[in-house]
């Protein structure tokens, strides 16, 4: 049988911050099974990690910094928020493994993931879910490695480590201590089944056009090109890429074209690809376009390759507080026995969402608990999300990606 | 949540809940074809050859081992059955994965297997690089397994197969406990209700799965199976005819009356049409207002013209529904197996383009597939792939036509027009692609690219024009009927900071579909300082109460009255009548399709018409073509051509 629990502290300092969790966590006695740490960049890692390694002694544990801190089925943790999801669940298997992400994050990926399945004690079999949690850039090689072993017969969910203000502080929490560049790899074997769902909150705004130039990136030290994909957008249609955005957008970076970071302007307005249709109905996967560079280039938190066509989006508060608890509710919807089952879950939520979602967060805690009936959940904010597209797995912007356990 | 939304997250759901339903119920049936397979067998018969076959095509396996635990012993197996029948009787070490599956886990592995690693004697006859699926089970008491292989060259088993290895895994146990047990009466019972349940809740799935749930009857994807089926099994000279149903104005119904008695005139048409068809038909829902109708067989298609002339006329008659008198007639195409294809989808499609005939030509109607409709359909499914195609490519472009002062000669603004620039740079009128493209549901965006490249281009036109000149962008009557498509042009508008050199043209017909144009559109275009004209002025809904509420900037009286007017005294009246019109309520008249000379000195002498447009004075040309060319400025009272 398996339990969830969640545990929220809140304060400006780590200390006490921990003493309020440790209090709270006094109640369970036994091991658990697996535990999810996310906290407020501004908390000191150290105290963290000795906190965790006292408590939960040989229990994999995963997670990192979460942008604002974090939430649950009480509501929002808020600024200093520390927020732990304690699973228990004797008859199934976990296991965490990690590496810093080097010159060649597929195969980093492959390794972390064997160790990982070594730590469950379940080596060379397939996971139920495959749970990730790293650095923001390299999302897209990650999965790719993680591919080339468990292919796409096996979810890849997880998201990007946040900090409050993009300025390069994420951290990820490790069996090893904390990273600032690393990926933590959790495989789950849960005895009661795993749900899941990954969708985005944004429509389709009516302008698209196709990427024919993207500045490429190289794989390895070698500085080989192995295809035309990239972060940065050069041209759309031949056009220089921020031009034509602001087109699309009806000028919302019109004071930006010769650059700077324009992550607050395109959270309402971000560009999509068609990630494929279920009954002729498009899905798409969403992009946030976060600098405009030199030359009108386009930089982004996903990869985007040329030849792709890309779609303008658009989105308003209401929507991307409702979709969190439709993702919530399809999660749960998709477990083995439905929502009868439900223990609990863990949602991401990107951090840019919820920069645009503002003063509604609380109505977004609010829908996910109501979709997850008020079962203990945990919910994080990073700057990047992984998830299962139409039977792929994939990396996504402003995204929102929830798992639901059942008993 | 828009319209598009909530529409999109309906198909979605559905489609979910169809493709979860039909898994459950094929997995149901694969686990009673294997259970059957495991109760048949009688005595000491190796119960598990029905087993195996049944089991490894579901899992797409190619070959499986049954192994259990002595009494005597955790740490080694015995195998009791395998596809490789010299295996039976080998012993086996219990690893570490063998012994959690024995504890009660489904396990898969990634690639490889290490089976042979297992082994205490002899070699395995398969790889160990091949994916394996272990799955506990429990036989004559003792604890075993059941391990499937794939081929080497197949991707590994997934999550369904897991899910549906645990549904096996536990009902074969009990199966085999109840065999093992002598047939136990309370084994043998509990087995049976299981059965049973199981039984029942396959074919509950199953009919769930195939059939509509609204009016009972089957659905789309259980038709084709029924259908592709009978054809399978039709002889050399057999016959069979499909019709295809579309209810005339089923939106309208929802609309007016609700989706309750939208649900109850579905169910209601149901009825009757079933009320119509032979036993050896089918009838049959395919989507929200389609149904269709297998007519197996008939002797000659008069026969089938007959019956579905007979389902015409029962629905002709209205539906008493909730008190009210709602009409539910409906639009039907037939096609012939063979003549018009040998399979479902094939048939359908014909039927359908039949029925879209039907339906074109008269509301209510019959038409019947040919191949001249076969051919019209394939080059209109070729257009639209093509149209498809133009717009992931930005190939629709804008063409501007000059609009100017009569007397003066002065550009004073320019009409944009659609063009389709195709892959072989042929150029293509909207007349031969806008009735597809506003099908396809591509006009708004295409709308949307006019705009976009007028806006970028706006710099140069100002730099040949001046700053003063004004563009207008047509919306159809359809569009203009839909308020988010409206505001998001306004506002497409606006954005460029430009909206006062804009004009929107719009036909009487917007004026006149749409309440919400004029309550909620008008006053946000005025609000944006964008200008508004009444295109094809004359030959629409005229209406003079029309004119008096809407605050227009101008007319353009269509070129049916300007052509050939220096000779035709009625349309000179009526142009006379137009131009007090314009005079009082203040709107600038615009003539269209000035052509020669004649006419234009007719105009400028004869009425108060300022502003025209046409082939005299420009063709419509692309607008990096009119920005290059030299436009001249007539002296006043000639009609120059300006531009080739």
């Amino acid at each position: 049988m398996v339990a969830l629990r969640s545990f929220v502290s809140s304060a400006n300092d780590t200390a006490s911050a921990l003493s309020q969790l440790s209090d709270k966590l006094s109640a369970i006695d036994g091991r658990p099974s697996f535990v999810y740490a996310f906290y407020d960049e501004t908390h000191d890692d150290a105290q963290i990690v000795r906190f965790l390694e006292t408590r939960f002694s040989g229990v994999p544990v995963l997670g990192g910094t979460s942008c604002g801190g974090t939430m649950s089925q009480i509501g929002l943790g808020g600024a200093g928020s520390i927020g732990l999801l304690v699973i228990d669940d004797p008859d199934g298997d976990y296991g965490v493994g990690a590496v810093t992400l080097g010159d060649s994050p597929s195969k980093d990926a492959e390794r972390a993931l064997h160790a990982a399945l070594d730590d469950a004690g379940c080596p060379g079999e397939l996971p139920e879910l495959i749970w990730i949690y790293q650095a923001p850039g390299q999302e897209e090689q990650v999965i790719a490695g993680l591919r080339r072993i468990v292919g796409d017969r096996c979810p890849i969910i997880g998201g990007s480590s946040a900090d409050n203000e993009v300025a390069g502080r994420w951290r990820q929490l490790s069996p090893a201590g904390v990273m600032t560049n690393g990926l933590v790899v959790a495989v789950l074997f849960s005895s009661g089944g795993i749900g899941f769902a990954f969708q985005g909150g944004y429509e389709p705004a009516g302008a698209s056009g196709v990427v024919t130039k993207v500045a490429y990136s190289a794989d390895g030290g070698r500085g080989i090109v192995t295809q035309a994909s990239g972060r940065r957008i050069v041209s759309i249609d031949g056009e220089p890429a921020a031009q034509v955005y602001n087109r699309w957008t009806g000028g919302i970076i019109k004071d930006k074209l010769s650059g700077g970071n324009i992550l607050m302007e395109t959270s309402m307005h971000p560009l999509g690809i068609d990630a494929g249709k279920i009954g002729e109905v498009t899905h798409y996967l969403v992009i946030h376009p976060e600098q405009v560079l030199d030359d009108g280039v386009l930089s982004t938190f996903a990869d985007i390759e040329e030849g792709m066509s890309l779609y303008s989006m658009r989105g308003d508060k209401a929507r991307l507080v409702d979709r969190a608890g439709k993702v919530a509710a399809a999660a749960a919807a998709a477990l083995p026995g439905g929502t009868e089952g439900l223990a609990g879950g863990l949602v991401v939520y990107c951090a840019g969402c919820r920069i645009a979602v503002a003063d509604q967060m609380e109505k977004v805690s609010s829908a996910v608990s109501e979709s997850f009936n008020g079962l203990p959940f945990i919910g994080c904010f990073t700057f990047g999300e992984q998830g299962r597209v139409l039977d792929r797995n994939a990396h996504g912007n402003l995204m929102i990606s929830a798992i639901a356990f059942g008993r | 949540m828009t319209g598009a939304e909530e529409l999109r997250e309906t198909i979605v759901s559905m489609s979910r809940e169809l493709e979860l339903l039909r898994t459950e119920a094929a997995h149901a049936s694969t686990l009673i074809n294997a259970l059957d397979a495991l109760l048949v067998v009688d005595g000491e018969d190796d119960p598990f050859a029905g087993v195996f076959s049944a089991l490894l095509p579901v899992f797409d396996a190619t070959w499986a081992i049954v192994l259990l635990q002595p009494n005597d012993s955790d740490d080694v197996l015995d195998c009791v059955a395998a596809k490789e029948p010299r295996l039976v009787g080998s012993r086996w070490r219990a690893d570490a994965r063998i012994a959690k599956v024995l504890g009660g886990r489904i396990v898969t592995t990634l690639s490889s297997s290490d089976l042979g690693s297992c082994l205490l004697s002899g070699t395995l006859p398969v790889s160990d690089d091949q994916p394996a699926l272990y799955l506990p089970l429990g036989v004559r008491a003792r604890r075993g397994l059941l391990i499937l292989l794939r081929s080497e060259n197949k991707s590994g088993f997934d999550r369904n197969h897991v899910l549906l290895a645990r549904k096996f895994s536990l009902l074969a146990s009990h199966a085999l406990a109840a065999r093992d047990a002598n047939r136990n009466e309370a084994e043998s019972q509990r087995l049976k209700q299981l059965t049973d349940q199981l039984t029942e809740s396959q074919q509950a799935l199953a009919f769930r799965a195939n059939h509509d749930q609204l009016t009972g009857l089957p659905n789309r994807a259980y038709i084709q199976e029924l259908v592709n089926h009978r054809l399978s099994h039709k002889s050399a000279d057999g016959k069979l005819a499909l019709a295809f149903i579309d209810l005339d104005e089923f939106k309208r119904v929802n609309d007016l009356h609700g989706h309750a008695v939208g649900d109850a005139l579905l169910c209601g048409v149901a009825d009757r049409v079933r009320s119509q068809i032979r036993a050896t038909d089918i009838l049959g829902r395919i989507s929200g207002d389609e149904f269709v109708v297998v007519l197996d067989s008939f002797v000659t298609r008069q026969q089938v013209a007959g019956l579905v002339n007979r389902i015409r006329e029962t629905l002709q008659r209205p539906f008493d529904i909730e008190g009210a008198q709602v009409k539910g007639t409906g639009s039907i195409g037939v096609a012939f197996y063979p003549t018009h294809g040998h399979d479902y989808e094939t048939l359908r499609r014909n039927a359908d383009a039949a029925m879209y005939r039907a339906k074109t030509a008269d509301k209510g109607s019959i038409a019947f597939f040919s191949r001249t409709l076969g051919r019209a359909m394939s080059d209109k499914m070729r257009l639209e792939q093509r149209l498809r195609r133009a717009y992931d490519d930005r190939q629709f472009k804008s063409v501007l036509q000059a609009r100017l002062d009569i007397h003066s000669g002065k550009v004073v603004g320019f009409e944009t027009l659609l063009r389709w620039v195709d892959e072989r740079k042929q150029v293509h009128k909207p007349d031969s692609f806008l009735a597809s493209a506003g099908e396809l549901g591509l006009l708004d965006g295409i709308t949307a690219m006019q705009i976009d490249e007028l806006v970028g281009s706006l710099r140069q036109l100002d730099a040949r024009f001046g700053p003063d000149m004004i563009y207008s962008v047509n919306i159809s009557a359809n569009q203009a009927s839909r308020p988010a498509f409206t505001k998001s042009i306004i506002r497409q508008i606006v954005n460029s900071g430009r909206a006062s050199n804009f004009m929107i043209e719009l036909t009487e017909e917007s004026f006149l579909k749409a309440d919400a144009f004029q309550e909620q559109i008008l006053p946000l275009i005025r609000a944006a300082g964008i200008r508004i004209s009444i295109d094809d002025f004359g030959i629409g809904y005229s209406s003079l109460s029309l004119l008096a509420q809407i605050t227009a900037d101008e007319l353009k009286i269509d070129r049916s009255f300007i052509s050939s007017i220096h000779n035709r005294p009625s349309n000179q009246s009526i142009l006379r009548a137009v131009d007090s019109l314009g005079k009082a309520f203040g709107i600038d008249l615009v003539a269209e399709g000035i052509e020669t000379q004649k006419e234009l000195s007719y105009l400028q002498a004869r009425t108060g018409i300022s502003f025209g447009q046409g082939f005299l004075f420009h063709r419509p040309a692309f607008i990096d073509e009119v920005i290059a060319s030299g436009l001249q400025f007539p002296s006043a009272g000639q009609g120059v051509l300006l531009a080739s």
